[in-house]
């Protein structure tokens, strides 16, 4: 019979690491994973020569990414490999990761995410198929049309939408990761420049470098290696789809967000209103009204409002973007799905510092890539 | 129009009101567009069961976004500001489109479009390219 992850042995996170996400510098993403990798082991106080398996979630570096990072921690000839699964790379590593210690093919696996910029083309646009636009669409337009679409079905204001980079980078300003690490004001992220339709340069994502590392062990090994029980967060579900065919205009990202976490939800056992904590694909303002609506946590129109009355800050009824998420802390893409584990993690821990959102229990990790693709994860805090 | 030259003959006629080159899965029906001959997106159907078809340059504009920022790396393709807008073909499928106008003054989501042919640079030779964009149908057409 099929089984989830609930029905495989438990899987919980115990160790988070990030390299600060940042524009393209001469750093190799070699120091850059190290970093995260090195800052993850040490959060789990365990070697690396304790690893048994490991998962690189990249898009943009080339071919076999793991092995010259992970060597200089000693060469110990574990299983490792590359996962590219566009700007869900990072969460694709991370299901690897939990699927190998649930299965019991490994006791602690390893999830990276590591990438730097770089002009690599969708398989996609090789597949002879062209359209009338080309690359004079880019994802900024995409979410862009969206925008339009929401603001005109729901009367919503630019500004509502504008309001989502408020949020996001007040809680990016309290990240030391962060890309964007200042607080701006409405009237700044207003004041553009204007990108695409609505969208001013603030509510696009910045796409830079970093890296992201967790490592997720079995109960046996946290018994054996004297893991820290009271730190680790479980892993309650792990789901991904893809796009199917949607009829007409229906916007994709948001019908295979909903099939995604519906799944999810379904497989932790738990519904919207559990959620104290959420980490989205808000490349770009609209999404997260999109999302939120998606995820069920108002009804269809609702979320401008919901994202308005402040229940959506941290400190309110469930934190979304608490991170500053990839409009503040950014998109490195590799890293990004990994990161987001690693925010979540540390906020179900209560050590979040100046952006710890109280009484966090449990949350949920979402990312969307072109293809398109989605990858939900829903954490809980404890043993 | 024997100068013209149209920017992308696999994708529309060069007509007055040029239609589009979509596709038809004979199994399942599914209409598309762009066209394409791997197989059919909605059941799976092999590529002998895809037919071509002749889709109307006819449809309503489902939103628009006028674009601002844009690097057209050869320098002789469409400049900023531009305007982009998805539309819903009466005969289905929905697609995204260059609009007439730069700019989306006039413009409401709801309106009626169709297909124009409209110049898009020149060849080597000098020689007109036109490409199929989408106008606001007026309601005295």
């Amino acid at each position: 019979m099929k089984k989830t992850i609930r029905d495989m042995r438990p899987v919980y996170v115990v160790g988070i690491g990030l390299h600060k996400y940042q524009h393209m510098s001469e750093t190799t993403f070699v120091t850059l994973g190290l970093t995260a990798v090195r800052e993850a082991l040490r959060d789990a106080a365990i070697e690396f020569r304790d690893v048994e398996s490991a998962y690189t979630g990249t898009a943009l570096i080339g071919m076999a990414v793991s092995r010259p990072i992970l060597r200089h921690l000693g060469a110990s000839g574990i299983p490792m490999a590359q996962v590219e699964n566009a700007s869900a790379s990072g969460s694709t590593a991370f299901r690897q990761a939990c699927l190998d210690v649930g299965s019991g093919i490994s006791d602690v696996a390893l999830a990276i995410g590591v990438d730097k910029p770089a002009p690599l083309a969708a398989a996609a646009s090789k597949a002879n198929i062209r359209d009338l636009v080309g690359s004079r669409v880019v994802p900024f337009t995409h979410f862009a049309l969206l925008a339009n679409e929401y603001m005109n079905r729901y009367g919503v204001k630019p500004e509502q939408v504008a309001a989502v980079a408020v949020k996001n980078n007040r809680n990016g300003a309290r990240n030391p990761y962060a890309q964007r690490q200042k607080a701006v004001t409405l009237a700044e992220v207003m004041a553009g420049p204007p990108i695409s339709g609505s969208l001013t340069r603030l509510q696009c994502c910045p796409v830079g470098e970093g890296a992201a590392a967790v490592v997720v062990a079995s109960e046996d090994a946290i018994a054996k290696l004297g893991i820290d029980r009271s730190r680790a967060v479980k892993v309650i579900a792990s789901v991904t789809r893809t796009e199917r065919v949607y009829r007409g205009a229906k916007n994709f990202d948001a019908e295979l967000t909903r099939e995604t976490v519906a799944q999810a939800y379904e497989e932790a056992a738990i519904g919207p209103k559990d959620l104290d904590l959420i980490e989205l694909h808000d490349a770009f303002t609209i999404e997260e009204l999109l999302y939120v609506e998606a995820m069920g946590l108002c009804g269809e129109g609702e979320g401008a409002a919901m994202i308005g009355s402040g229940a959506t800050d941290i400190g309110g009824k469930c934190a979304i973007s608490a991170s500053g998420g990839l409009l503040a802390m950014g998109h490195p893409i590799g890293p990004t799905g990994a990161g987001q584990i690693a925010e979540i993690t540390r906020q179900l821990r209560g050590e979040a510092g100046a952006r710890q959102h109280p009484n966090a229990r449990i949350g949920l990790a979402h990312m969307v890539g072109i293809g398109a693709v989605c990858v939900v994860h829903i954490l809980q805090k404890g043993m | 129009m024997p100068d013209q030259i149209l920017a992308q003959p696999a994708l529309y006629s060069a007509d007055d009101a040029p239609k589009l080159n979509g596709g038809r899965c004979k199994k399942c029906g599914y209409v598309f567009f762009p066209p394409q001959n791997y197989g059919c997106e909605f059941c799976g159907a092999m590529t002998d069961q895809l037919e071509p078809i002749a889709l109307a340059g006819l449809g309503t504009l489902h939103s628009f976004a006028t674009v601002h920022l844009h690097q057209d790396r050869s320098g002789k393709g469409l400049q900023a500001p531009f305007t982009v807008g998805l539309i819903v073909l009466d005969d289905g499928p929905a697609l995204r489109a260059i609009l007439g106008a730069p700019t989306d003054a006039g413009l409401r989501i709801g309106d009626r479009m169709h297909s124009v042919l409209a110049p898009a640079g020149t060849n080597d030779e000098g020689k007109q390219i036109v490409e199929l964009r989408f106008a606001k149908t007026e309601a005295a057409r």
